[in-house]
């Protein structure tokens, strides 16, 4: 810390600060345009202009100044407030002055300082700017008639997006800011640009003459999409979600949120919601009122292990572990299951008999802390981007190494010193294994890794695994395989990554085992900056699992609850939200248990292609509409409490459930609150959180881990040369099925495509954009073709989220799928 | 500049990344080699076309934007193709006196071309300069090397009949 003098106010700051954040952490408030706490500091729009008395009473930045011992600052003199009056007014000569019908007004930078310093004349004379305003793309606008070219847009996209979308173009009075070639903005579309954006150059395009500024309710909410867990802020205006507000003080990610998240949340107040209970009547679905509807249900929810539930991951805490309560206590069933049964087993089961815990020994804070990234697959960008982001920064900023074993290229390959070493697809866990195999050979084990049960049978089950033979497997050079083992073990702290989701099918429990393992074997565990995290695709995955709403003590999984609906063993089929007719794979096998099924009850928000099949179909409410916790990928749990009232009819399923339960046995269940405090009561990890010690930043549940060495299960994948590995998986834009209802992310990702490789689409004849015709054994799939160097010769990707064409016509659940592909 | 650009992709046409290859062979392993792949790829096409600055974004693993950032930059890049010969007509304070104006509309006039721009055959490319440091020479022209100076009108109809008459290659 050094000591030095702000306003004649003597205070201290860290030894690494500049004035500026020294007179922040001071409560002393600098004006400034180009400045972000999260952006390394630049200098460029001349506001935060303080005098030292050491520098000769010299005007200079405060943003780019470090403090020395014994500074003496002065931040409001008569001639600096001249100096900002004056960069103000040179600012104004050339911004146009359409505050009335700029989105931006009340949250402006540009005017709030304005009209701080009162500047309402101009000495100056000039014409203001003719740039062209970029439209070419739906969600964001860019206007450089009115930038102040403070460049926060361009080093954001640089320094945390890794995009690089924008550049300054030009130099002196024409620079501007744009993309190469003056082309119109084509990136991912994150949004943070905007968030940045001090003036209203880059303005949200769906939120455009929604609502002024001052006319928005704020209310911190948790994202509702990834597993990731972020808070965003939602703009309410007349009981509906019209934005997403940037308040750079939220969650661990101080603000930053992907496209989905900032896009996405039109799902909320979507027209296409449903209003009212329906009940299929004669064939046909008609609106019916809660009370039909709801003792319809209750007198199928009877025959203990007849009936069975699907959930998705979306759900509360609260309404898993009341949803649990229902299907066991009330019900007599054990037959409930959510993510289509393997999305959650790396966890369940991996880790359990791994870490005995069935959940991940490291956060998402741990990124940054770590001296090497081991990640596995590129999806872990496109899954959880704002993990992404913590990658991106802990590898620029940082120096963070990063490794990563893919399928495929991805953006995280792009980071400087990546070293993404492609593998055959499927074959994760014997890389894994090899890695592990090559640490023993060279002897890099922790020390106390022969001494953790499990060590002599798993160091015996390597011997299959040696860098040679999983080279031949898997395309990896051995060398390659040995350098990532070295690397690994040498590194101080190491941490290893992987998602899990409906689409990936291969990450179950063998490769949360073998990543375990590697962990385990290296000591690379219980400290800061090392462990492995197991990301969960759906915004409550790890509470779906803390809350034990998946099949123990002899319960079906969710594809066996879905063949003994076809082959009668279930009678009534419970569906929370989950959209399995698009989402689970095996699309033919999911449509004859849905039809075949007696009765089948949906709850959700939209009339899916699932609940198009119901008997039932009850309307449920967002996340924005509730209230309960989520548990993100990392154990944080968050409350979230509604933003809106209650869309329509809809209610909340813990309402829906709790209604149920008191129409079934007559039990009353109480609050979400009461709810959550019995969970606090019985989960481990989740002792004495209440809602309100859980605040705005949430609170970890502790994991205790200890550890043991699992051999994982290996399948070698069957290639077959004559045809195509196909691997399925998440896109950017996309999270599930629910942001198909986001018009944000179907703006820019509207459809279904499959991703090929430049030889394969070469040898084939397939251009970009080509109407191709994929097929597996399971079936076949028109879809557009996306040439792409990314992805290795012999392997094409699929996304899964589409109804349109689905993934799951194709994908029959294996890990990889060999198709053919013909024009 | 948006229209600029179209027409740059109108007219460009297919270009063989493997001279840019060549370059960036050559310096793939120098920090900081973005500057000399650049300067090395104008010198091998005459100018940056964008399939090639796009080309060199996807090998050196830049951003593309960023590419364009030092392009837009420093004005020894060029982004169209250029002319054979290169017309620069000094308007710096000692030519300016002597009649540089009239010097730079006779060329206009006669090639139709206006500053920074190039005749349709790829023959001249027309550029005006602040000075060329010959001013006892003012008025004063050049065509690539060739130094004309105490230039008069003209002189601008000798000099695009003496270097219309070489033939392109």
């Amino acid at each position: 810390m050094v000591n030095l003098t702000i306003d004649d106010k003597q205070v201290t700051a860290p030894k690494d600060s500049t004035i500026y954040d020294a007179a922040r952490i001071n409560g002393i408030k600098i004006p400034i345009l180009c400045h972000d706490k999260k952006l390394k500091p630049f200098g460029a729009c001349r506001m935060c202009l303080v005098e030292v008395e050491q520098m000769k009473g010299r005007q200079i930045p405060a943003c780019t100044t470090p403090v020395t011992e014994g500074m003496i600052i002065r931040t409001a003199t008569p001639e600096i407030i001249k100096a900002r009056e004056l960069v103000l007014e040179l600012l104004l000569l050339n911004h146009p002055l359409d505050c009335p019908v700029c989105d931006k007004a009340g949250d402006c930078d540009l005017q709030n300082l304005a009209y701080e310093y009162k500047v309402d004349t101009n000495r100056f004379s000039d014409l203001k700017f003719q740039h062209e305003i970029d439209y070419n793309n739906p969600l964001i606008e860019r206007d450089m008639n009115r930038c102040v070219l403070c460049g926060k847009c361009v080093r954001i996209c640089d320094e945390i997006v890794g995009y690089g979308a924008l550049t300054f173009i030009d130099r002196g009075i024409e620079t501007k800011i744009g993309c190469e070639f003056e082309k119109g903005l084509d990136c991912e579309f994150c949004g943070s640009c905007i968030s940045v954006c001090p003036v209203g150059s880059l303005l949200a395009r769906p939120f455009k003459h929604k609502a002024r500024f001052w006319a928005l309710t704020n209310h911190n909410s948790v994202c509702g999409y990834c597993g990731t867990g972020c808070n965003l802020t939602l703009g309410v205006k007349d009981n509906k979600v019209l934005t997403t507000i940037y308040n750079d003080e939220q969650g661990f990610h101080k603000g930053q949120l992907c496209a989905r998240g900032r896009f996405g949340y039109q799902f909320i107040s979507s027209d296409k919601r449903l209003t009212s209970p329906m009940i299929r009547r004669n064939g046909r679905m008609t609106e019916a009122t809660w009370d039909e509807a709801l003792d319809l249900v209750a007198s199928r929810l009877k025959g203990g292990n007849e009936v069975a539930a699907l959930a998705t991951a979306r759900l509360t805490n609260e309404e898993f572990s009341l949803f649990r309560k229902m299907m066991l206590e009330s019900i007599g069933s054990k037959n409930f299951d959510h993510s289509a049964g393997y999305a959650h087993s790396a966890l369940s089961k991996g880790f359990v008999r791994s870490f005995g815990v069935s959940a991940s020994p490291a956060s998402v804070l741990d990124i940054q802390k770590s001296d090497l990234l081991l990640v596995i697959k590129t999806d872990s960008y496109e899954t959880h981007p704002v993990v992404g982001f913590e990658i991106n920064m802990a590898v620029k900023n940082r120096g963070v190494k990063l490794n990563i074993l893919s399928d495929k290229r991805g953006k995280l390959s792009k980071l400087p010193g990546a070293k993404t070493a492609i593998h055959t697809p499927g074959n994760e866990v014997a890389v894994l294994n090899a890695i592990c195999k090559a640490i023993l050979d060279k002897k890099l084990e922790d020390s106390s890794a022969a001494t953790i049960p499990g060590f002599a049978e798993f160091s015996k089950s390597l011997e299959l695994f040696t860098p040679e033979k999983v080279a031949a497997q898997s395309g990896i050079p051995a060398e390659t395989i040995i350098k990532i083992a070295t690397d690994y073990a040498s590194a101080e702290k190491a941490l290893i990554i992987f998602p899990i989701g409906l689409a990936y099918s291969g990450h179950t429990e063998s490769l949360a085992s073998a990543a375990a393992n590697l962990a385990i074997i290296t000591g690379k565990l219980g400290e800061e900056g090392s462990g492995v995290l197991c990301m969960s695709e759906k915004n409550n995955g790890q509470g779906a699992v803390d809350m034990g709403f998946y099949p123990q003590d002899g319960g079906m999984t969710a594809q066996q609850i879905l063949d003994s609906c076809v082959d009668g063993k279930v009678k009534t089929l419970f569906i929370a939200g989950e959209n399995p007719l698009v989402s689970y794979p095996d699309s033919k096998k999911v449509k004859s248990a849905l039809d075949k099924v007696e009765f089948l009850v949906v709850s959700d928000l939209f009339m899916t292609e699932t609940a198009e099949l119901a008997d039932v179909v009850l309307p449920a409410c967002s996340y924005a509409e509730k209230e309960g916790t989520y548990t993100s990928l990392d154990r944080r749990v968050q409350y979230v409490k509604p933003a809106i009232r209650k869309l329509a009819q809809s209610k909340s399923d813990f309402e829906i459930i709790s209604q149920l339960i008191s129409k079934i046995d007559g039990k009353e269940s109480g609050t979400p609150a009461e709810q959550f405090s019995e969970i606090c009561s019985k989960t481990a990890g989740y002792e004495g959180m209440t809602y309100s010690t859980l605040g705005n930043n949430g609170a970890f549940a502790t994991t205790a881990i200890k550890a043991s060495l699992v051999v994982p299960e290996y399948t070698p994948v069957v290639a077959d040369a004559s045809k195509l590995a196909l691997v399925t998986g998440s896109v950017l834009y996309h999270n599930g099925t629910l942001s198909q209802h986001g018009e944000g992310p179907v703006h820019v990702c509207p459809e279904a495509y499959l991703e090929l490789s430049r030889e394969d689409a070469a040898r084939l004849l397939i251009n970009e954009k080509d109407q191709i015709t994929v097929t597996s054994e399971s079936g076949s799939l028109q879809l557009i073709a996306k040439v792409s160097p990314r992805i290795p010769k012999g392997v094409v990707f699929l996304p899964y989220h589409f109804p349109a064409a689905p993934a799951n016509k194709v994908w029959s659940g294996t890990a990889v799928t060999m198709v053919s592909i013909a024009k | 500049m948006s229209e600029v650009v179209a027409q740059i992709e109108e007219e460009e046409p297919e270009v063989d990344l493997a001279k840019a290859d060549q370059v960036i062979d050559k310096y793939f392993d120098l920090p900081g080699n973005l500057m000399p792949v650049l300067q090395g790829v104008q010198d091998a096409y005459g100018y940056v076309p964008r399939k090639v600055a796009d080309h060199v974004a996807e090998r050196l693993n830049v951003y593309p934007s960023q590419i364009y950032g030092v392009l837009t930059f420093y004005a020894q890049f060029h982004l169209k193709p250029r002319g054979k010969f290169i017309i620069r007509v000094c308007v710096g304070t000692a030519c300016h006196v002597q009649g540089a104006q009239r010097i730079k509309e006779t060329f206009f006039n006669t090639l139709h071309i206006g500053h920074t721009e190039t005749t349709s055959d790829l023959r001249f490319t027309f550029e005006e300069v602040a000075c060329l440091g010959a001013c006892g020479m003012a008025p004063l022209a050049m065509v690539n090397d060739d130094t004309y100076g105490k230039m008069t009108v003209q002189k601008v109809d000798e000099i695009v009949a003496k270097y219309s008459a070489i033939p392109l290659d």
